[in-house]
Parts: structure tokens; sequence; C-alpha cells
């Protein structure tokens, strides 16, 4: 066990190393960007006003406000101190609103979205795989085209696709928004219902993808494992297929998992491309509009979950790693 | 047995959703026959409901331009920019001026309430005017030099008192009177306790959402969110009194969704989810032309709107060679016109056959403020390549180099035309001047950056712009009560200059003190002819130098309806008196189109 620990303490030295550079990267690089940010809010405030010293005093008092009339490592500073406090401070295109309101108001939307359409996209995808590499003969003389044609579509062909034929052709679902045009939400099925309308075309386009690239993952793993010397060995001894079967699968998985963690580490910068097609009232909108409006505090913030959502899921799948794979504890053992 | 347990997770995660973004509220689906849907006039969330401010990003509500947007927030008086006059709202009857001009006063109906029921009173606007003075709000510091002073006469007589010059006169009796139809009123009471919640501080006060706010127009919020906003009106307004409008307006609701761009806002237009569409429908025509849809404009033909304000391209002037007026009227005069129009604008635009350009908006009313036939010679139709080349030759701008580009003082004619990315009609004219570049061996290439960059680069006056603005796309003023001065004066005017965050115009950094005399001197001056003749000699400059040039004109705001659900909307010619400009129902005297909107099938 001792082996395990230095394994965990040298993991999470890296962990704390690589979130402080992200932290750092967060918060330079959106504020490097072209344009001056605080200008975009006077811009607003000062339109029609056509006094010099006027907009001047109205400048300096925004520039008081967001920090940028200091230096780069005093904001910083500032900035640190704040967000130690919860204090994401103000979004800059949708000022006086904050960062963390603009984040509250969308991020459940793109996690509700994501979450279950990686998942359903994984079930699927190795069942399929799964089966692909069992039954072989026609079923998987279709389902890898279908596999390799789904993976490689782009994110944005398969949204464009669902979105022509299901949404302005066939008009069984909505084309845009999380939920009905003519509704105020409330807690009610028709809400409810109209929530899962709405769901449909961005959630499948998500799922189809999904599904195409762990099929293939799981077909490749599956037939390595069941041409594996163990398998023979088994068949060889009589044990019924069924169960060999099991054993095959839970091997077959193991990268399977890895790719998972990563997915849900990943989703919500994943989002972007569904959210912005379907108009989807998430947070790949709201990187977006950021993005557009040089709103580096939202930028900021936005890609610091991101980030800290790949270095956990990285983090913990290394932790798990070390507790179930033997080998990684042997050799931090040495 | 795992399989359906990942269901019920499923299920879960979707009924967690529904629930997390859905506060309680009584009404779950909107009436549609008592709703009324826009499009193109909200294009992202609500962040507050401060008419001190101008950063709400509010737009169906807090609007303060020179047709002020009253459905929440009102003015003393409406402008109706198809006749150029004011009408009473708050106010009881016309104003009237003092001998000299240095006063202005009006009264206030006895019947104008706030939402809170207490009386609207002179008090108020007083108040409302020392505290846009007080905090430096956008409004008093746009107004301060020209307004010395709101004061309340009695309980219902307002004076606005304009800031004099040396020789006693006003300064601007042009802002002085705009002011009236521009500027909302808002509630002492209220105001107090924003202050109070602000604690004195400008920028806490300017930042405040004040969700809590007192108004005294027939709508008010009703929900919001990332995705829409809802106003619903309040059964109680004032207006429906007989000294006003005599009834509440027609729809119970009016709402907002918010769409990514034009394309998703067009798709709601066709499929009646809107009603009232303020945004850039290409090929408009086609809606009922080809497609047969209940859907149609103020005009039946092209333009199919009124033209009011004009998108022009400037020329950086501290650029190599755009200095030269040669260059600048021989790349103006070999643009066609004529394309952008029918690409960039899809027809909504009268050509500049219809309406030479000026610095007047096509209104027939505009258009009668200068001598036409005076300065045409000084015209140009476009797309006039040999011209532009014998303009350029005369001033000895020739290719010396033979590569097929002009040269002066033996440095390339070099440029960068630029304009926001997305503005796709911006971008499309953009493209047509690049191409006239290239036809009269200008090098143009063309360079989309974001509006935030933009903006900034664009606007900030007291340094010359960079390199890769050297050509620029910027709107000018539409239609308003101190137009076409205000449109003249930020096309011309030297005084922008060297401001550090300019969003009136000139942004190409031109000076002429001839130009900078008339413009000072026109809003004191009453006598007609003499004003025609001062318009005359401004539009004279403004083709003679091209600091600028028009591309296309536009309307004031697009004014596309969609009669599914409900008919009569303003059009031209309906015989409404005074007439209801084509402004969405929102804007100025165009909000008593709200009065008279029908349902289809009732």
């Amino acid at each position: 066990m001792k082996g395990y620990r230095n394994y965990f303490a040298k993991k999470l030295v890296w962990f704390l190393v690589t979130l402080v550079v992200a932290f750092l990267l967060n918060f330079t690089l959106p504020r490097l960007m072209p344009g001056d940010p605080v200008a975009a809010i006077v811009s607003r405030a000062a339109q029609g006003m056509s006094n010099a010293t006027g907009v001047q005093a109205i400048y300096d008092q925004y520039t008081e406000l967001f920090g940028t009339d200091k230096p780069i490592p005093q904001q910083l500073v500032i900035y640190l101190g704040n967000v130690l406090r919860g204090d994401f401070g103000y979004s800059i295109s949708q000022y006086p609103r904050t960062v963390a309101d603009v984040i509250g108001s969308s991020i459940w939307w793109t996690v509700m979205l994501q979450l279950p359409a990686i998942l359903v996209g994984w079930i699927l995808g190795n069942v399929l795989g799964a089966l692909a590499a069992y039954i072989r003969k026609g079923f998987d003389k279709v389902l890898l085209p279908a596999s390799l044609f789904l993976s490689n579509l782009p994110a944005f062909g398969m949204a464009v696709i669902l979105l022509v034929i299901f949404g302005v052709s066939l008009r069984w679902f909505p084309t845009s928004g999380g939920y009905d045009y003519a509704m105020v939400p409330s807690v009610s099925w028709e809400f409810f219902v109209s929530v899962f309308r709405h769901y449909q075309l961005p959630f499948w386009s998500i799922v189809l993808i999904t599904i195409g690239g762990q099929a293939i993952g799981m077909r490749s793993m599956a037939i390595y494992e069941l041409n594996a010397d163990y398998v023979k060995y088994a068949r060889f001894l009589g044990i019924k297929d069924s169960k060999i079967i099991r054993y095959v699968f839970r091997n077959a998985m193991l990268p399977q998992v890895t790719g998972l963690a990563l997915s849900i580490g990943t989703m919500v910068s994943g989002a972007l491309v569904a959210e912005i097609i379907f108009s989807y009232p998430g947070l790949g909108n709201t990187i977006l509009t950021a993005v557009r409006g040089g709103d580096y505090p939202l930028i900021s913030l936005a890609t610091l979950i991101i980030t800290w959502m790949v270095l956990l899921a990285f983090f913990g799948l290394e932790i798990v790693y070390g507790l179930i794979d033997p080998r990684i504890r042997a050799a931090q053992s040495e | 047995m795992k399989f359906s347990r990942f269901a019920v997770v499923g299920l879960l995660l979707v009924l967690l959703m529904a629930i997390s973004v859905a506060p309680v509220v009584a009404q779950e689906t909107l009436p549609r026959n008592e709703t009324l849907y826009f499009n193109g006039q909200q294009w992202g969330p609500v962040t507050g409901w401060n008419p001190y401010s101008n950063s709400n990003n509010n737009a169906m509500a807090i609007a303060q331009q020179d047709n002020a947007r009253v459905i929440m927030f009102e003015t003393p008086y409406l402008y109706n920019m198809l006749d150029g006059q004011v009408y009473p709202l708050l106010a009881d009857g016309p104003y009237s001026w003092n001998e000299d001009r240095t006063e202005l006063t009006f009264k206030l109906k006895p019947a104008a309430r706030w939402s809170d029921d207490t009386p609207l009173t002179a008090h108020d606007v007083a108040y409302t005017w020392a505290t846009h003075v007080k905090y430096n709000t956008p409004t008093g510091a746009g107004n301060i030099d020209y307004i010395a002073d709101v004061v309340a006469v009695d309980d219902y007589t307002v004076t606005v008192k304009a800031k004099l010059n040396d020789e006693g006169a006003a300064v601007n009796p042009l802002i002085v009177q705009a002011y009236v139809s521009t500027n909302y009123v808002i509630q002492k009471a209220w105001t107090e306790t924003l202050e109070a919640r602000a604690n004195g501080d400008a920028v806490a006060l300017l930042a405040d959402t004040a969700e809590d706010v007192v108004y005294s127009g027939p709508y008010h919020g009703y929900f919001w969110d990332d995705s829409k906003v809802i106003y619903i009106r309040d059964d109680n307004y004032w207006g429906q009194d007989a000294s006003m409008w005599g009834k509440l307006p027609v729809p119970k609701y009016l709402a907002h969704n918010i769409f990514t761009d034009n394309a998703a806002g067009t798709l709601a237009l066709q499929s009646g989810e809107v009603d009232v569409s303020q945004q850039f429908n290409s090929n408009v025509q086609d809606l009922w032309l080809v497609e047969g849809l209940p859907i149609s404009t103020y005009l039946p033909d092209a333009p199919y709107g009124i033209g009011a304000s004009l998108p022009t391209a400037f020329f950086n002037l501290n650029a190599h060679g755009l200095d030269n007026v040669a260059v600048r009227k021989a790349i103006a005069i070999a643009v066609d016109y004529p394309t952008i129009i029918a690409n960039a604008m899809t027809n909504q635009s009268a050509t500049f056959d219809q309406v030479p350009r000026s610095l007047m908006n096509p209104t027939p009313g505009e258009q009668a403020m200068y001598d036409r036939a005076a300065v045409a010679d000084l015209q140009w139709a476009g797309n006039d390549i040999e011209g532009a080349k014998a303009l350029l030759d005369e001033a000895g701008i020739v290719d010396t180099d033979g590569d097929g580009w002009r040269e002066l003082d033996g440095q390339p004619l070099r440029y960068v035309a630029t304009c926001p990315n997305g503005w796709s009609d911006w971008q499309a004219a953009i493209e047509v001047v690049a191409a006239a570049g290239a036809q009269i061996g200008i090098d143009i290439t063309t360079n989309y950056p974001e509006w935030s960059v933009y903006q900034t680069v664009v606007t900030k006056s007291d340094e010359p712009l960079p390199e890769g603005y050297e050509i620029f796309m910027m709107w000018s003023d539409g239609a308003g009560p101190t137009q076409p001065w205000s449109r003249v004066r930020k096309l011309l005017s030297s005084e922008f200059n060297g401001m550090a965050s300019n969003w009136n115009g000139n942004w190409g950094g031109y000076a002429n003190p001839e130009a900078d005399a008339l413009i000072q001197a026109i809003p004191t001056i009453t006598d007609e002819a003499q004003l025609k003749e001062m318009y005359t000699e401004l539009v004279r400059i403004y083709l003679t130098d091209v600091p600028s040039f028009t591309l296309m004109y536009r309307p004031q705001s697009f004014h596309t309806v969609n009669e599914s659900v409900w008919t009569n909307f303003p059009y031209d010619g309906d015989g409404t008196n005074p007439p209801v400009p084509p402004l969405d129902m929102t804007d100025g005297w165009a909000i008593a189109g709200l009065y008279n909107l029908e349902l289809v099938n009732p």
C-alpha cells in the first residue's frame, strides 16, 4: 500500500500543478485578445453622448470597476482573491449580470443534454459493438460500415441532417430552443413534454455520433479478447459460452471506461455544435457569445470549468487505475 | 436489469432538468390570441430593468432614442417620423418656447399615473433630470452641455431651461426640444429608493438591475430568461383615460424569443411564431409572392419600407492616399451601388437614381430640406470606372512600376475594407467596394473582425485608426426630432475627433472649419429658406470632399408582419391620422398601432 500512497501523492502533485498552470492560462489568454472589453461596456453606456468629458468620466468609472487600469499581475492577485471568495466578477457582454449567474443559468441545460446523451451513446455503442464481435456475419457487415460512417461524420453534419429531415421536412420535432416558444417554464407535465420534444434532435445528434465511435472500439477489443488464449482454454474446458462472454466483455470494457470518463470530462466543450445548431440554451451558446463579445471574465470561468472537468476526469481515472490495475501498483512500488 | 436501471437514471435526469430550469409561475402557455410576438429587437438575455442605464440589454423596454421605445417607460412627447411632428403622451398639449427660445415649457396630463397608482408630476420630471446629472448617466452626460436645468414650476408644469452661450442665446435649442420626446420620465420616489440602495455610488446605481422599478407605460416585465422575454399589460394603465388613448392596447402579452441569427428569426416568422419582425429578412417579397404566406411589409413593393438611415463607408483620413480627395472620390464613384442594393439589401433600399445621395434620408420631409438641383453636378450614380480612372490619372495617381496598381508618392494604394463579421448585408456591400478598387487600380482587400473588436477600434477617436481600418462601415442617424441636423453633424463635425469613446460618427477623422461653423449655427436658425441654403451648402461640401459615402438606404426599423393571428397592422396609406410609422408599434408614435390591432379569428 506504500507504493500506492507514493503513486497517489505523485498524481496529486501533478494534478495541483496542472490546475495552477491552467488557472493562470485561463486568466491570461482571454486578456490577450484584441479589443478593449471595458470599452465595449463604455461604448454601450456612451451611445449618443457627444461630450468628451462625460464619456471619459464613464470610461474611468468602469475601468476602475473592472480593474483594467491596473497592471495584469495586480489584476491577477485581485481576481484570485475574488475567486477564492467565489466571486468571478461581472460578465462584460451581459453586464450587470455576474459571470456565475450567466454560467449558472446555462450549465444545467448542457449537463442534462450531454450526460444522458453520452451515457446512452456509450451503452448502445458498446452493446452493439459487443454483439457485432460475437454474432459477426450479417450483423457485423451492417454495423461496421454504419459505425464507421457515424463516427466519421462531423458533429455539425449530423446535427444539420437531423434538423433538415426531422425538424424542417417532417416537422416531427422543433428546430430550436429548449422549450416551446409560447411557454413559460413551470413545474408541469405540459412543460416537461415540451422540454422533452425540444431535447430530441440535439440529444440524438450527440448519441448517434457517440454510438459509432464506441461500437467500433468495443467491437475491436471484443474480437481481440475472443481470440485470446484464455478464451480458447475456457472453451476447451467446456465452460458455457455465456459465462465466457461475460469475462470477455469485462476485459474489453477497460479502455471503453477510459473513453467514457474522458467524454464526461470534455462534455461541456463538446456541447458547442449541437447547442449552436439547435439554438439550445446551454453553455455552448454562452461560450460562443462570450468569445464573440470579448467577454473575458465569462470565457475565463467557462474554460476553467472545462479544464477542471477534464483534469478531474484524468485524475479520477488514474487513481482508479492505480487501484484496480495491479500492474500500475507494481510499477510504482519498484 | 442493468439497462433498466440506466433508463430510470436517464429519466430522472431529464426530469431534474425540467425542474432545475423551472421557477414556479402560474401561467404555462401564453394564449396565442392575446400575445403579440416579435423578433429582431432582443438579441441576448435581458440583464436589467434600470431606465437610468444603457447596459440592460432590454431592447423591448428601454431604448431612449429619437423614437423612444415606450411600452414600459414613457416620454412627455412621442415623435412621428412620418410627419416630423411630436404628439403629447405624458404631456398635456403642445410645448411652448419663450420668446428668446431659451426656455421650453409644457404641462403634464392630470390623468398620468405611475404603476403604483401615484400621480405622475412635474417633480418626477425634474428629479429625473437632476438624477441624470448627479450620477453622470449617459443621458445626463449627453445633454448637460445643452440643458441647464429642468424645473417643476408647479405640480403639473415643467420648464426645460437651455444652457446659454456667451451671447445669452441657447447653445442648442434643437437638443432641448428633442429631450422631451427622447428621454423617459422616471418616478422620483423609486429613484430615491434606488439611490439609497446604491449608497450614492454612480456605478452601483447604473448597475442596479431595478426589478422593482416603477413605470408609467402600458406593459411591464412578466417573465424573462436566457431564451425569451415576455411583457404583460397593466390593466390599470393610466393611458386608457379619455385624455390619451381612451382604451388599453389590444395584446395582453408582448413576447420576444431570442433567436441566434436572422435565419432562425425568419424561420419563426414563416411558421407564424412571430407576428412582427424587426430584422432583415432577405428577399422578403418571396414570403408572400413565392411561398404565399400571409406576410406583408409597410410598402407593398420595393423598397418595402421607409428608408431612414444611411449605412455608410468611412474613409480613414490618416491612411496613406485617403487624405487625397481624388482617391476617395474615385473609389466612391466606381462602386456598383445597384449591385449592393440588389444583393446586399435584396432591393429593400431606394436606389440612388430614385434618391440621389446627400446628407438626408429618403423621407419627403428631409429631401425638401436641401436644393437637389444645386448639387446635381456633384452627384454620381456609381459604377463609373472610366470616370474614376480619369480622375486618378488627372491627379497624377498612376501605375508607375507597371504592377497593375496605382501609386501615390511612390507608395502603392493598398487598403483593407472592413466591417463586423456576420453582418451579412454589410459584408456583401463591402465586397462590392473592394471589387470597385480592383477595377480602378487600387488594391482593396476585405477583413471582417468580430463586432467586439471592431467597435472598440472604430470608436476610439483619441488615437489614429490602426492598419486594417482604411475603409470601414458604420451607420448614420435615422429619423428623429433633431434630424437632419444631428445626422449631418455626426457625418461631418470635427468635434468628435479625439474622444476616448466616440459613438457619434465622423469616425474617419474629417475636419472642415466651414462645415463645423454651419453645423454649429443651424440649431439656432428658424428661417426655413436660410436653413435650406445652409443644408445645401453642407451637402455640397460632403459631395465635394467625400469623407464618407452612403452605400444604401435602410429603414429605421424593419417592419414585416405575419397576419395569421393579428391583423390591422400599420401600412402605407392605411388612413390612420396621424399616420402610424413602420416602427413595430413600440417606438415613438408607432405605439398607436398597438391600439388598432385586431384578431384574425376573434
